[in-house]
């Protein structure tokens, strides 16, 4: 980038100093370099100690121009209230995003009438992924960093580069100044007041009858530690945007099995779920009766990291145990980044596997039992002298529009499976038998039709179950929402780092007194960037120390710049 | 006598010490024009009277807020009543500490009023200990509603400051257009605030005098073709319903000053039944409102600023600007600890994410930027003293809203905070 030379040269000081162009205040003494500004008793600009920063450089290029738009604290106001504006637009109906399930362009029409759908049409049913809100969270973050750079730099150069005597204008036109008379020589009474000072946790320096007294300079850089946790978080919240750092799935785990989670080679078991809610002694007498309550909701889950066979469809994968942990909604499972929260449940039973029997409904006799599974079937299976075939397994069943069966979906609401049954009495192909093992299944669809149609009149061959103990359910199935979010230390960070800056900007104040004595006259100025109030308290006491005692309300200058 | 019958026994306690601090303070300054007095004297001896009984209030409402934890098993904080109760008690810390720092005797007859009217809006709603639900069952219960409670009431103390720095500054003589606009803003503050008084006496005006009216509505919805189904929805008005429900149809009506029946059914996009109803209420307050407002400028007959305005004489404006921006300064670190970066910690927690733009998140972050906004106004010149006390006063308002209209027109995930 091109240095740009001072075109005029009046920004030399009458001290000798030669400072840069935009300065308000000289670098050196602090006399204002403005002529016009000589006259004035008006309070001085004291923002960065009146330094020139970057932005005011003359006949800037395009770069510069993007600079100096984004370094002004005016711009920045802008940004904030604009954003303000718009996330507040954002909470008038409900965003898409907290709907699982919906067609939003006619959703809000129907649920919201006409302003519904000026309000989908406008783009603010997704308001905070829009561009436009988007381009102002990133029009903040290029604020944040060029805003900071350009006065943190400036700003530090004159804070370490400070001079002791300063000139009577600067002096006499802090917000905080006195003009006394003093007997003492100037380095008497100057040497008087450094202890004082220093009791209330000044940094004193003097030059002969000059004098300046500094204390909590770390808390101006408060500001820029705020900045540069809210640059990190910002970016952060950006990361996650990024593939492969981010991975937010609900998955459904029934009691008492294993499931893989997708994308990993993870596994989760739930040992078992529990639901409770508060008994009736336990609930105010105002809801008993009319209110429950729930008390808890935990999954005893048990996460399994697969070691070998992980891809073989053949073989069953080998588990190794890595974390076990009873999830509870503010308690989630974690291992290794990965977390599983407690998200929703469902006490609705599923059926996991059944034992029937093989009958003969004319004679009675049980020619012997097997174990279906829902999931995981076998092919094929040995009743007696029966051999049943397993041809079609339906989880869902249902019928299609031309009248064939089929699975509504993969989950087993419904099954249904269709046996080739061989042997004795039998045809020679074998004979076709649908089997539905929940009883409101059996009925609903007719098996006993199905099979009339299937093996005709003659058919004496029935499944059956014979007692509740060959019936296996799934009591219930808890939902996780099993996440990975690598970014979120980051995010951490910069929230961290947000709260030390805003302790130190808020909670100390950078105070600096400058004191000259001269031929008999006390010149006394002091600048706070905050709490005025006390500031003014603890001047007057240390003047009390050496029995000086001033009005509080007499150092003010008036202005009432905080 | 259990844990729980003293708790609001002291919290009761606590109310009448709060109502005897503000007359007090009241006296403090308004009479130190009576006659045969000094006027420094007579404030300081009355302000310190005053102070004493506001700590007094605070002591018994720290009572009542341990004991309601020990005889519920929980830190009272968990649904509206427990949450305003607390509010108002950290409004008396946060002004506690302003006082501490300014003894300005003036702040306690604006501040603890605030207080006070928090107090019995947290009366307005059930006030049973209830059992946590899984989602409140937190550490970060503790923490996050805490500092951002004592955050907002730091920035309530701002709101007093600032409105005393109008109501000193304003020219309420003048008839020129500019002061003539201040005037009526300060004016319509003032309404508000009278409003939401008016809004708490009738509501317990007619609890008091237990009033109800029942409307039902049969919602059908069709669901499949030829498949209708039909709810039953019940909605009981504890005020005199001047407005019913959108298609709903009586129950049970108590009359009320010879009304027999509502005057007006609400407008169609007012579609749950608690629409009507708190569209009612809305009605009500405003309506007590102006009653109240119109009895008050009857007594004092010019405009409530204007009459306040004399009360502030000889206070420095210079020390309310300070005092507003420095009540502010010190609240914001608190309440972006609390309100923001706790509660994301606690929904990475809960819900697995630390965002979601719920509309009490968003909410909060709108109150945050809109302080931000202020804070970096107050570096420019001209934004100082009379618009920085608006902001002030507008931010209070982004609060309230916040923490109470949220709930009570958008709900959302915090829904289980339950508003009347």
């Amino acid at each position: 980038m091109k240095e740009h030379m001072p075109l005029i040269s009046n920004t030399k000081c009458e001290c000798g100093h030669q400072n840069p162009v935009g300065t308000v205040l000289c670098e050196a003494c602090g006399k204002p370099l403005d002529e016009k500004e000589w006259n004035s008793s008006e309070n001085l600009e004291m923002r960065y100690d009146g330094v020139a920063r970057r932005s005011q450089r003359v006949g800037p290029g395009v770069i510069d121009r993007v600079w100096n738009f984004f370094s002004s604290v005016k711009i920045a106001i802008y940004l904030i209230v604009l954003t303000l504006l718009g996330a507040m637009l954002g909470t008038i109906f409900p965003q898409e995003s907290t709907f699982l399930n919906i067609d939003a362009s006619t959703y809000y029409q129907e649920t919201y009438g006409t302003a519904g759908n000026i309000y989908y049409r406008l783009g603010l049913s997704h308001t905070y992924e829009s561009w436009w809100f988007v381009t102002l969270l990133v029009m903040i973050g290029a604020s944040l960093v060029i805003c900071s750079l350009d006065r943190v730099l400036p700003l530090y150069k004159a804070l370490t580069r400070q001079k002791i005597r300063k000139h009577r204008q600067f002096l006499t036109r802090q917000k905080l100044t006195l003009v006394t008379q003093v007997e003492e020589e100037p380095e008497v009474w100057v040497a008087r007041i450094v202890q004082p000072l220093r009791k209330k946790g000044y940094r004193v320096r003097t030059e002969g009858g000059a004098l300046l007294a500094e204390k909590h300079r770390f808390s101006r850089w408060g500001p820029y530690v705020i900045h540069i946790g809210l640059i990190i978080f910002l970016l952060a919240v950006l990361a996650r945007g990024l593939p492969g750092l981010n991975m937010d799935q609900h998955l459904a785990f029934p009691q008492g099995e294993t499931v893989k989670i997708p994308d990993t080679s993870l596994y989760l078991k739930n040992e078992k779920f529990t639901v409770e809610f508060y008994t009736e002694e336990e609930m105010p007498e105002e809801f008993r009766g009319i209110k429950v309550l729930p008390k808890l909701y935990e999954t005893r889950a048990v996460l399994y990291e697969c070691t070998a066979d992980c891809t073989d469809p053949s073989k069953e994968p080998q588990l190794t145990e890595v974390a076990r942990h009873d999830i509870q909604v503010n308690s989630p499972l974690s291992y290794q980044g990965l977390k599983a929260y407690q998200f929703d449940y469902d006490l609705t039973p599923v059926l996991r596997s059944v034992q029937p029997g093989l009958t003969n409904s004319s004679t009675g006799e049980i020619y012997g039992k097997f174990e279906l599974d829902m999931k995981n079937p076998q092919r094929s299976f040995q009743a007696g002298p029966y051999t049943l075939e397993l041809k079609e397994k339906y989880m869902d069943f249902g019928l299609s529009d031309e009248g064939q069966p089929v699975s509504k979906s993969p989950y087993p609401n419904a099954p249904a499976f269709l046996f080739l049954i061989k042997g004795p009495e039998l045809p020679a192909g074998g004979q076709q038998y649908f089997y539905f093992p929940k009883q409101i299944d059996k009925e609903q669809f007719q098996q006993s039709a199905i099979n009339d149609k299937l093996g005709g009149s003659g058919r004496f061959l029935e499944l059956e179950v014979g007692s509740m103990s060959d019936v296996d359910f799934s009591e219930s199935t808890t939902y996780l929402n099993v996440r990975v979010d690598r970014a979120m230390p980051f995010v951490w960070v910069g929230a961290g780092i947000i709260m030390l800056g805003l302790i130190l900007g808020f909670y100390w104040q950078h105070r600096r007194i400058w004191l000259t004595v001269d031929g008999g006259e006390l010149v006394l100025g002091g600048h706070t960037n905050k709490n005025w109030f006390g500031f003014r308290r603890e001047i007057v006491s240390i003047l009390q120390k050496i029995d000086m005692t001033v009005d509080e309300k007499s150092l003010d200058n008036g202005g009432g710049l905080a | 006598m259990s844990l729980l019958d003293f708790s609001s026994d002291v919290f009761i306690a606590a109310f009448f010490l709060y109502s005897g601090a503000f007359m007090l303070f009241t006296i403090a300054i308004m009479g130190r024009r009576w006659s045969g007095r000094k006027p420094e004297e007579h404030t300081a001896r009355w302000g310190r009277i005053a102070f004493i009984a506001s700590s007094l209030g605070l002591l018994c409402h720290l009572a009542y807020f341990i004991t309601r934890w020990m005889g519920s098993g929980h830190i009272p904080v968990s649904n509206m009543y427990e949450f305003m109760t607390f509010l108002s008690m950290m409004v008396m810390v946060a002004f506690t500490v302003i006082f501490a720092i300014y003894r300005k005797i003036i702040l306690g007859v604006f501040a603890v009023p605030i207080s006070i009217i928090v107090m019995a809006y947290a009366a307005v709603f059930p006030q049973e200990v209830q059992p946590l639900i899984p989602s409140l069952k937190s550490i970060y219960l503790n923490i996050h509603v805490t500092l951002a409670a004592l955050g907002e009431s730091f920035f309530a103390v701002g709101f007093a400051a600032g409105l005393m720095y109008l109501l000193r500054t304003v020219d309420f003589s003048s008839k020129e257009r500019s002061d003539r606009k201040q005037q009526r803003l300060v004016e319509f503050t003032l309404f508000s605030i009278i409003v939401i008084i008016g809004f708490l006496g009738s509501v317990f005006a007619f609890r008091g005098a237990g009033y109800e009216s029942v409307f039902v509505r049969t919602n059908v919805t069709i669901d499949s073709p030829g498949q209708g189904d039909s709810t039953i929805e019940k909605v009981s008005y504890k005020m005199p319903p001047i407005v019913a429900p959108y298609h709903s149809e009586i129950e049970s009506f108590q009359s009320f000053l010879g009304i027999k029946e509502p005057l007006f059914e609400a407008p169609s996009w007012m579609n749950g039944v608690n629409a009507g109803r708190k569209f009612n209420t809305v009605i009500w307050s405003l309506l007590s409102g102006l009653i109240l407002y119109g009895i008050l400028r009857l007594a004092v007959r010019k405009p409530l600023g204007k009459a306040i305005h004399p009360v502030l004489d000889g206070i420095d404006e210079n020390d309310l600007d300070e005092i507003t921006y420095r009540a502010i300064a010190i609240g914001f670190p608190i309440f972006t600890l609390g309100a923001l970066i706790f509660a994301m910690i606690w929904a990475q927690v809960a819900w697995g994410r630390f965002w979601g733009w719920d509309p009490k998140e968003v909410w909060a972050l709108v109150t945050w930027l809109f302080y931000s906004a202020y804070l970096h106004l107050r570096l420019a010149r001209g934004w100082q003293g009379r618009k920085s006390a608006w902001l002030a006063v507008l931010g209070f308002l982004i609060v309230m809203f916040t923490l109470v209209g949220v709930n009570l027109v958008i709900a959302g995930l915090h829904s289980y905070a339950g508003t009347d």
